[in-house]
């Protein structure tokens, strides 16, 4: 059959055979090995990218984690300084408490020894009373020898 | 180099250009015995007459010749990038390294963008076919020179303007696009390739037509020798890188749009179903 335009079947077939091997030869050499660099170079940033990616979400539950640790640090703190105000409020009454125990006690001692002080005071007194009274008496019987007596009686009866 | 070095060479130059020009316009063209225009012109478009053996087997249209050229050139090519280039591409590519990824991004990027579905193969195909394409178009800047069959002498043409070669890549981008459709859709996916039945004569057609309009401007231009000089710059290299450009865009978008078409999952049962829901 004589076609048109000078086709030719056997012609056509050689042609379609040639880009057959130029297409498999460019696949194997070419486009294959440079998509297979791509693409390992792409997966190569993509796990790059993730790892960073890791990195940050770590790094963000780092921080919260440190910032709720703060918090609590501070509750923490906020609680102590509570208890140990409290503890030192406590134990500043304890002072206080002994300190008036003590000095109530230093009160009553001083009066203590002071009552001793005054009795013994006025037991000193009296005794110097006696003895004033005794050489008192020793006195007046020396200078009034002669009407001791009378003069005694007159002084008793003046008394 | 000293300004008057540079004058003198210049002098030179511009000297050999006119004497070539007036003794090339002196001399004329010998018209007997050569083709005329409308033979070579009707050459160009059927190759009837002008036939080169191949390897002393059997003798072929002079474009056959040519694109064995190109899948040599480029086979050659592909494995020297493989051997010597390849294993030193770095994670930061050089200059050559991303002229070969962008050469083979942009036809992978070309088939996913089009065929989301299915297009491993697909993008393998449309580099092999835009590089073809292209490099064969651009094949005849070259102006390699053969021998006939019957001894004259012949530049070797674009292998594409030969129609057989033009069928050919049409007819098989069609049998890419319906092997989508079969894996893709079964059935389904034949008919729906079936159903675009024009699609290998456009696409061959197409191409054919294109890379023959290129062909017989820069025959028709050639054929003077008067207009062979200057004229070629800006009509053949312009036009030539051109229309390889469009060409090789045009048949692999188109392949790999019609690719995507067929292969695409039909989703009515999910439909009736949702319905139903």
């Amino acid at each position: 059959m004589n076609i048109p335009l000078n086709i030719d079947w056997q012609q056509i077939l050689l042609h379609l055979l040639n880009f057959v091997i130029l297409a498999g030869g460019l696949y194997f050499l070419l486009y294959k090995p440079v998509k297979n660099f791509m693409n390992k170079r792409t997966s190569y940033y993509e796990a790059m990218d993730a790892e960073a990616k890791a990195k940050v979400t770590s790094a963000q539950k780092l921080e919260e984690e440190y910032k709720t640790r703060l918090t609590n640090a501070e509750e923490e703190i906020r609680e102590k300084k509570a208890s140990a105000v409290k503890e030192a409020e406590k134990a500043a009454d304890a002072v206080i408490a002994e300190a008036k125990a003590k000095g109530n006690k230093i009160i009553s001692d001083a009066q203590t020894a002071a009552k001793q002080e005054k009795d013994k005071i006025l037991q000193d007194a009296n005794a110097e009373i006696e003895a004033m009274v005794s050489s008192a008496i020793d006195k007046v019987l020396v200078s009034a020898k002669e009407n001791s007596f009378d003069d005694f009686l007159d002084s008793v009866q003046e008394e | 180099m000293s300004k008057r070095k540079r004058g003198i060479l210049l002098a030179i130059w511009i000297v050999l250009i006119v004497a070539l020009l007036v003794a090339s316009l002196l001399v004329g063209t010998q018209s007997e015995g050569r083709e005329s225009i409308q033979e070579t012109m009707r050459d160009a478009v059927l190759h009837d007459s002008n036939k080169i053996s191949l390897f002393g087997l059997i003798d072929v249209n002079p474009a056959l010749i040519s694109a064995v050229l190109v899948t040599v050139a480029l086979l050659v090519f592909a494995a020297c990038v493989r051997i010597f280039a390849i294993p030193k591409f770095k994670m930061v590519p050089g200059k050559f390294q991303m002229l070969i990824e962008q050469l083979v991004g942009f036809f992978d990027g070309l088939a996913k963008g089009n065929s989301p579905h299915r297009n491993g193969f697909l993008g393998a195909y449309i580099f092999g076919a835009g590089v073809y394409i292209f490099t064969s178009t651009l094949f005849e800047l070259l102006g390699i020179q053969s021998t006939t069959t019957e001894g004259l002498p012949i530049t070797l043409p674009a292998p594409l303007s030969d129609i057989n070669a033009a069928i050919a890549l049409g007819c098989l981008s069609y049998l890419i696009i319906l092997s989508g459709g079969i894996v893709g859709n079964g059935l389904r996916g034949v008919g729906k390739t079936l159903k675009d039945f024009s699609l290998p004569i456009s696409m061959s057609f197409r191409l054919f037509g294109a890379m023959l309009s290129g062909l017989l401007v820069t025959e028709l231009v050639y054929y003077y020798v008067n207009l062979s000089f200057v004229l070629p710059v800006a009509v053949d290299v312009m036009f030539t890188l051109l229309h390889a450009l469009i060409q090789t865009y045009v048949l692999t978008l188109l392949t790999a749009l019609f690719y995507g078409e067929v292969s695409e999952p039909h989703k009515k049962k999910e439909i009736k179903k949702k319905a139903h829901a």
